[in-house]
């Protein structure tokens, strides 16, 4: 063997060895449909742990991230690493579409079967649930999903539209499998002059400015803002909330597996989830308690759904959902 | 002899590259993207299918959209015509005092972003904003926000595009000789009846182009209508573009390219109609003195001052408030005191936020380099359409237009077509680069760049140029040495101007930026959505503040322009200005009204 063979495996030999030193490295671009502020604290979170990664993240509605996302497959270069969403029916989606890496070494120990997926390409990060808010200056307080078809309610009624959020799909979904007469419901809200345009935060931002007085929302905004002074309050119905995971997945075009499974882990890991409590959410990890302002954790009633049949319906019910409100 | 015969030979060649140097510009920034938008629409697919376009255009809710963009667009324009109108009367022919400084004002509301102003109105009224709650004037809370909807819309728009209305009709006084005026004198007329009877008959073109202008800006607009109609579903055409794009992905592109085709229809119409109107009814002015203030008004000039900072309290004054209070309170919905005020929202914006910081860095880069490419396109873009290309530059002028007049988000549905494919030959794709983004600017804001450079060269002396060419200077030699010192300042003021206006836009980017791209117009839009109402208050301010210092620097170097360069100073009465006009060069007019007025058009 000669001398320049000998150094040139000594050096192969390494190059692990320092990166391993070194920590992970390179760049991590997110797709997340997480609100700015709570995007920001989990990469800021992940990079103390991981310094040498440089990580860029895009935040939209679950279903603007995905229209971007396809255009992007399209042109032949996606630019996302990890996806970090508000559903898994769109995860599923994207499985089907052979566009996900699996993370089998991903430790799953501590969850319980149904908040990943079996073959290990997403897991779930948080139980997040859709509900009913009310301003505190409302005079009638919804306790149902029901009660929002009452006169009470008439023209006051604020909701995301499935076409900004991926929650709202999945509540779309739920609410029409689980209520009597399907999409009549949603027609009996239209009559009650409920509008839908933009995402959740926009539904916030009309109930906590009073510009109408309910929404229908996830859970840790109106939670979160209540205890930050805003005048807002958050109900779970009687007949139960719908449910989205946010879960996680890589994309199988990364360029950074590495970083992209240490980012994942990072979200599993007792840390990751406790900063999901801080931030306000319900952690996926059984054992992290919840944040104030949340009932006990067997005291959430989720009404349950076809994920099968949201993922086969997710245009038509979109399409629907339009039609009934002008989109 | 063989020495001259030698230099004509470099002119040529010279003159061929720069004739290559227009071509290549008008075909790759205005022609190409025309034609692929109208190959999408008509012809999806590859082959000739209207029925896919009427179906687009005839669904429910496209029929739906084009009549809210029409009813908005219609009635903003009436809102901002007679506004600007009386501004540009007060301002033009009164001795009313510090009249530069309500231009300047008057013009800057024009220059911030229609996003940032929707924004500022949205937080000045309803139940929530943080100016009425600290008043205690708030409307009881399950009120709606009266800027909610169609009303808001056209109001908005309306004392949004006054100002451009203001600056085509302060040109138009411009170009009234003073003689009209003196000779009225003569004959014993009042200033009120010099007006009505005089000065409105010749500035009637000029009425209609303004309202054809505003027309076609309120068409195009997206910042407003995004902002005000789409979380109540009420939708004008380019917010629908939008919401089908970013919604279903590049599926809709076909559908969406129609719509966009019919947008850019009613626009580019709107535009010609109001050139040919400028054009036919000219009032020419040779070498006459231009109109100067006349109208004493006496006792009436408090009354007319107090108006003056009403409209300036209301289109500026008070929606920077707005925005400055927004960005000051924790949360949306609450009081404005000493207890609730924070720094926290600018904080998170400027120092924590990694998105937000290098959105504005981002922004910057763009607009600028797209500003400095865009200054140094201009001076030979201008020499060569002026020098070497004779009556055809009229036809390449109205070309360099397409562009501009596009609706912004239009012009980005035309860029996602020409490169979401990889390009032929080169193997890549442009989308989700910076690089999709910086083209359009070039090719949108081209035309702004250029005007004052166009301006001043039409002004450049030939009997200079042909000396030096005489002498047996090449055509680069005098490009540099004689054309550019005498354009340099008009080149600055263009790649300034086109800066202004890029820096926060967001109906170019809306489409197109992508992950690490972001503009900062996006992420204000973005921020808006996720309900971080403060926060997004919080960027708006940062933009209202560098919006403001590029406009005086612009301002300070008005003293090197060629009169008309920038919008807010034609109607200023600034003697040099006065006495640097009138222009000598005959083919002025036919060049110079085609790109009047350059203001923000969405």
């Amino acid at each position: 063997m000669s001398t320049k063979r000998i150094l040139l495996s000594l050096l192969a030999a390494l190059v692990p060895a320092i990166a391993q030193a070194q920590g992970l490295s390179g760049n991590l671009v997110l797709y997340t449909s997480q609100p700015n502020t709570d995007a920001q604290q989990t990469v800021d979170a992940f990079k103390a742990r991981n310094p040498g990664v440089t990580v860029t993240f895009v935040r939209d509605g679950t279903p603007k991230i995905l229209a971007k996302l396809s255009a992007e497959f399209e042109a032949g270069q996606p630019q996302a690493d990890v996806l970090l969403i508000a559903d898994s029916v769109t995860m599923e989606g994207l499985k089907k579409e052979d566009r996900l890496l699996a993370h089998e070494k991903a430790d799953v120990s501590a969850y319980p079967a149904g908040t990943h997926d079996p073959q290990k390409f997403w897991f779930a990060t948080k139980l997040i649930t859709t509900g009913i808010a009310y301003n505190t200056k409302a005079g009638f307080k919804p306790a149902s999903w029901q009660d929002l078809t009452r006169p009470e309610v008439k023209g006051q009624l604020v909701m995301p539209s499935p076409l900004t959020s991926g929650a709202a799909l999945i509540h779309a979904a739920t609410l029409t499998g689980a209520m009597d007469g399907g999409w009549k419901y949603y027609e009996a809200l239209k009559d009650n002059d409920a509008v839908a345009g933009g995402g959740n935060g926009d539904v916030l931002k009309q109930v906590a400015g009073g510009q109408k007085l309910y929404g229908v929302i996830v859970d840790y905004m109106p939670i979160r803002e209540k205890a930050k002074g805003a005048p807002i309050e958050f109900v779970f119905p009687k007949e139960g909330v719908s449910a989205v995971s946010e879960p996680v997945a890589i994309l199988k075009s990364t360029k950074n597996p590495e970083a992209a499974r240490a980012f994942v882990d990072f979200l599993l890991s007792k840390e990751g989830q406790e900063l999901a409590l801080k931030q306000g959410y319900i952690a996926a990890h059984p054992a992290v308690a919840l944040p104030a302002g949340y009932p006990a954790r067997e005291q959430i009633k989720v009404m349950s759904f076809d994920a099968g049949k949201a993922l086969a319906d997710e245009t038509k019910n979109k399409a629907a959902f339009a039609d009934i409100f002008g989109q | 002899m063989r020495h001259r015969a030698q230099s004509r030979s470099f002119l040529e060649r010279g003159g061929f590259c720069l004739l290559a140097l227009v071509a290549l510009i008008v075909v790759a920034f205005d022609v190409l993207p025309a034609l692929r938008l109208l190959w999408a629409a008509l012809l999806p697919g590859g082959a000739f299918n209207p029925d896919a376009m009427l179906t687009a255009l005839s669904s429910r809710s496209a029929v739906r959209a084009a009549q809210a963009s029409l009813e908005t667009a219609l009635l903003s324009t009436l809102l901002a015509l007679p506004l600007g109108t009386a501004m540009a009367l007060v301002l033009g022919i009164t001795d009313l005092r510090r009249r530069r400084v309500a231009s300047f004002l008057f013009v800057l509301s024009v220059m911030i972003s229609p996003q940032v102003i929707a924004l500022a109105f949205l937080h000045l009224a309803g139940p929530a904003s943080p100016i009425l709650n600290t008043l205690g004037f708030a409307p009881e809370a399950g009120s709606a926000n009266p800027m909610m909807g169609r009303g808001g819309i056209i109001l908005v728009l309306g004392l949004h595009h006054a100002p451009l209305v203001y600056v085509v009709m302060s040109a138009g006084l411009k170009r009234i000789p003073l003689a009209v005026v003196e000779a009225a004198r003569i004959d014993g007329a009042r200033p009120f009846r010099i007006l009505t009877d005089h000065l409105m008959p010749l500035l009637r073109p000029h009425l209609a182009s303004a309202a054809l202008l505003a027309f076609v800006a309120g068409i195009g607009n997206f910042g407003i209508p995004a902002l005000l109609g789409a979380p109540v579903n009420y939708l004008t055409l380019p917010v629908l573009i939008y919401r089908r794009l970013s919604s279903f992905g590049t599926d809709m592109i076909g559908d969406v390219s129609a719509l966009g085709l019919l947008v850019a229809a009613i626009a580019i119409t709107g535009v010609a109609a109001s050139q040919v109107l400028m054009r036919r009814n000219d009032v020419q002015l040779e070498d006459d003195a231009p109109l100067r203030p006349f109208w004493l008004l006496g006792r009436a000039r408090v009354a007319t001052e107090i108006f003056v900072a009403l409209v300036l309290a209301v289109t500026l004054v008070l929606p920077v408030l707005s925005l400055l209070a927004s960005a000051l309170v924790p949360s949306y919905g609450m009081p404005l005191s000493l207890a609730t005020i924070t720094l926290d929202n600018f904080v998170e914006v400027l120092a924590r936020q990694d998105v937000t910081i290098r959105a504005f860095t981002n922004s910057l880069l763009y607009a600028g380099g797209a500003a400095g490419l865009l200054a140094g396109l201009a001076v030979p873009l201008a020499y060569g359409l002026v020098r070497l290309m004779g009556r055809a530059r009229i036809l390449a002028v109205s070309l360099l237009e397409i562009a501009y007049v596009l609706p912004g988000i239009v012009l980005a549905i035309a860029c996602i077509l020409l490169f979401l494919k990889p390009l032929p030959l080169l193997g890549f794709s442009l989308y989700a680069t910076p690089w999709i983004i910086l083209f359009a600017y070039l090719a949108r804001f081209l035309s702004v760049a250029l005007k004052p450079v166009l301006a001043g060269m039409v002004q450049v002396d030939v009997a200079q140029e042909e000396a030096a060419a005489i002498d047996g200077a090449r055509l680069a030699q005098r490009l540099f040495g004689i054309v550019l010192p005498s354009l340099l300042p008009a080149a600055v003021a263009g790649g300034l101007m086109a800066f202004l206006l890029a820096f926060s836009e967001l109906t170019v980017s809306a489409l197109l930026w992508s992950a690490g791209t972001e503009t900062i117009g996006v992420v204000l839009y973005n921020l808006e959505e996720a309900g971080l109402a403060s926060q997004a208050s919080a960027v708006a301010v940062v933009i209202v503040a560098v919006v403001t210092a590029a406009m005086l620097v612009l301002d300070a170097l008005g003293r090197h322009l060629p009169a008309g360069a920038l919008p807010w100073q034609s109607a200023m009465e600034d003697e040099a200005h006065m006495n640097r006009e009138p222009a000598r060069a005959p083919a002025r007019t036919s060049v110079l009204d085609r790109l009047e007025p350059k203001a923000a058009l969405s």
